[in-house]
């Protein structure tokens, strides 16, 4: 049980960028400038190859798309070594930063990319653009640039949805949410709902976000108060945490846990647990869950991702992409297996067969999509997501510094939820920011 | 043998000590010195040497400063807990009662424990809803907020670290009890001592040198915690648990700010061997006393 929940949240935390980003770069589609591509006389068809593959999914997760791919080169072995999300990261910058060539192809995610392709940990692939903005939507191509060149290419999408507890609606009288994106419930309307459920006593706790400390979960919240990413300036270097928007965001995250609608003290694999042990009436959470929530026996629906009143609706969004070690010796054989893995529809869709997660090929997402709804709880989450990634999905900023802010903000967050007084919590973590930005100054 | 054969002989034996000494702890020691005196440029990793910055920078940002102080606090007290703990744990077990090895086998249990794992099984124990709270609340007792609460978070990661350690320096000091000879213990019970007075004049000065090494042992270990703070609270609730170790981690393998990481290695360093320099002074003193 515990794989299977590792999984899909290891994916949410590092994954979801892809699908925001498609609609929130549409307008900067890139033009790349020209990358070698790699010597095209080098064989890879007959001599044997093997590849080395790192990642932090199972290793069940890719044994379809590596599967798929040797049927195809059945002279080349694929190595694939889990690297637990907590340390992916850490490892990363030990192996790659320091020229193991050991490692042939990784995964990356998506808010990293700017970092990584400016410490040179990336290959430069943008001889792969053209091929690429066919097969994917906008958002999941730009994601992959930086300094107008194309480093990694998109695996899969992400978006948020609500589950909710139907009969724990029912016993405490209060109306199911709509699945229609147009009458989505606020913030505000969950709030209230949550209090009468509680008070009733179906349920525990009211609701439950996944990520719950989490930037890429937090991101909508913050941008539908109006507080905008948190990040400005050219460089995409200067913080902006102490806006109205941030205010109103980080109170009403903070009073949440206050009055007791979400519970404080649970995070990283234990959230989603929670609401298939029948402990919240609503859970913010993403695609995967739908896999991991199908084996529960609650009897639950789906709901749009919730925004504030009057303010803007936002979701998150993005997930994985995979690039290559510049100091593989394999590079042809590592973009062949890439290629087939992104944009070839097949293999993309290979990808998504152990997990419940949104193909980045366009093609893929279209086979996908509607078989998500093969459980009769699930039905209308095509929908759902689809226009998610179409038209609310805001994708996190593109920084060489978000390494830094995604971890202090977490830590930040942490706090605020169990209490600490807002206004001087986030003044320490905006000089921790700025301090651990002097780097790039 | 002649005396420059044995001068010879000396060195053979020795070499692959001092050379792993060499290896393993002085050159990184003197390589973390030096890279902590160049700022590294994270795009193109080109060094520029800018002396003492990286220090002053540290000391003057308050979040290292609250490290620092965390650390110092930290040590004043899981070291002397750990090593009194210990010690009544030797003084009980080496007597043999009903069950005594049963007991003692699962006191040194949690040495198998790797420092990670048993983080994560602690963080059930200290959630809100976890075990800790479960047996307060059947008491009758308020509940508590353990690694969520500033003022308790790192008394929490001192009680965890202690139920892995104090088996372990028990052990030593179990060793160091059964090498003072019974003669000694029966002389002084003929001259009239209780176990108390046995305790005090015969058992403490002639376990002297264990509990010298187990202080000093713990000590530096205790100084390199890291993996119960990176699982459990991130160095939270509020800093109130951001220990040296755990902050250099951070830079390096987090933020990639190398310079920086590495003149908070070599504080590090600093610190410790201020410390065990102190705890020898002191113990000398108290011997000669």
């Amino acid at each position: 049980m515990k794989k299977l929940l590792k999984a899909p949240l290891q994916l949410a935390g590092l994954g979801l960028a892809s699908a925001l980003v498609l609609t929130g770069c549409a307008a900067s589609t890139t033009a790349p400038s020209q990358s070698a591509e790699p010597s095209a006389s080098e064989d890879i068809t007959s001599q044997p190859i093997e590849l080395a593959f790192m990642g932090p999914e199972t290793p069940e997760t890719f044994e379809p798309v590596i599967a798929g791919f040797t049927e195809l080169y059945p002279n080349i072995t694929i190595n694939y070594e889990q690297i637990p999300f907590d340390q992916l990261a850490t490892t990363i910058e030990q192996r790659i930063g320091s020229g193991d060539s050991a490692i042939d192809i990784y995964t990356v995610d998506q808010p990293w990319l700017a970092q990584y392709a400016a410490k040179g940990y990336l290959e430069d692939i943008s001889y792969l653009a053209a091929e690429a903005s066919s097969a994917m939507p906008s958002a999941m191509y730009d994601v992959n640039f930086y300094d107008e060149k194309m480093w990694a290419l998109s695996v899969w999408n992400s978006t948020q949805m609500m589950f909710y507890n139907k009969d724990m609606l029912d016993a405490a009288g209060v109306q199911y949410p709509s699945s229609s994106p147009d009458a989505r419930w606020t913030w505000e309307e969950i709030d209230a709902a949550s209090k009468i459920i509680v008070d009733s006593g179906s349920a525990q706790y009211g609701y439950l976000l996944e990520q719950v400390v989490n930037y890429y979960q937090f991101q909508a919240i913050a941008e539908s108060a109006g507080g905008g990413s948190g990040i400005t300036g050219s460089d995409m270097l200067s913080l902006d945490l102490t806006n109205a928007g941030w205010t109103k965001a980080l109170e009403w995250y903070q009073d949440s846990f206050a009055n007791g609608l979400q519970p404080t003290g649970v995070g990283g694999f234990d959230t989603g647990p929670m609401f298939s042990d029948k402990k919240l009436a609503f859970f913010i959470g993403g695609p995967w869950d739908i896999g991991i929530f199908g084996g529960n026996d609650v009897n639950w629906g789906v709901a749009p991702h919730p925004y504030f009143e009057g303010g803007e609706v936002a979701t998150p969004t993005g997930s994985w992409s995979w690039g290559l070690n510049p100091a593989s010796k394999n590079k042809t054989a590592a973009a062949e297996f890439l290629k087939y893995a992104t944009i070839n529809p097949v293999g993309n869709l290979k990808t998504t067969e152990a997990l419940t997660v949104i193909p980045a090929n366009e093609e893929a997402a279209g086979k996908y999509l509607p078989g998500l709804e093969s459980d009769p709880r699930s039905a209308g989450v095509s929908d759902i997501m689809l226009y998610e990634i179409q038209n609310t999905a805001r994708t996190r900023p593109t920084t060489v510094g978000y390494v830094q802010f995604d971890s202090l903000l977490s830590v930040a967050l942490e706090d605020i939820r169990n209490g600490a007084e807002i206004t001087s919590r986030i003044d320490v973590l905006t000089a921790a920011i700025d301090d651990a930005w002097e780097l790039f100054r | 043998m002649k005396r420059k054969e044995l001068y010879w002989a000396l060195l053979v034996f020795l070499a692959p000590a001092v050379l792993a000494l060499v290896v393993m702890r002085i050159l990184p020691a003197a390589q973390a010195l030096i890279e902590s005196l160049f700022k590294t440029n994270v795009f193109s990793g080109e060094k520029t040497f800018v002396g003492v910055d990286n220090y002053v920078s540290l000391f003057e940002n308050p979040d290292f400063q609250n490290t620092i102080a965390v650390t110092i606090l930290f040590a004043f007290l899981v070291n002397p807990i750990q090593v009194f703990s210990a010690l009544l744990l030797a003084l009980l077990f080496v007597r043999a009662f009903p069950f005594s090895r049963l007991l003692r086998s699962l006191i040194i249990f949690p040495i198998a424990v790797p420092p990670a794992v048993a983080a994560v099984m602690w963080s059930a124990v200290y959630r809100p809803d976890g075990l800790a709270n479960g047996i307060l609340k059947s008491l009758g007792l308020s509940t508590q907020g353990f690694i969520l609460d500033e003022e308790q978070a790192l008394m929490a990661i001192i009680v965890m670290l202690s139920w892995i350690g104090v088996g372990y320096w028990m052990l030593f000091l179990i060793a160091g009890l059964n090498d003072i000879p019974d003669e000694i213990y029966e002389a002084a019970r003929i001259d009239g001592a209780g176990y108390i007075r046995q305790t005090v004049s015969v058992t403490m000065p002639l376990l002297g040198r264990p509990l010298s090494f187990v202080l000093v042992a713990t000590t530096i270990s205790n100084f390199l915690v890291f993996a119960p703070v990176l699982i459990l609270t991130r160095g939270g609730p509020v800093g109130s648990t951001s220990l040296l170790m755990y902050d250099i981690f951070l830079r390096a393998y987090s933020f990639g700010d190398i310079g920086r990481a590495n003149a908070g290695v070599f504080i590090l360093i600093l610190l410790m061997v201020t410390a065990v320099s102190l705890q020898f002074f002191l113990l000398r003193k108290g011997n000669q006393q």
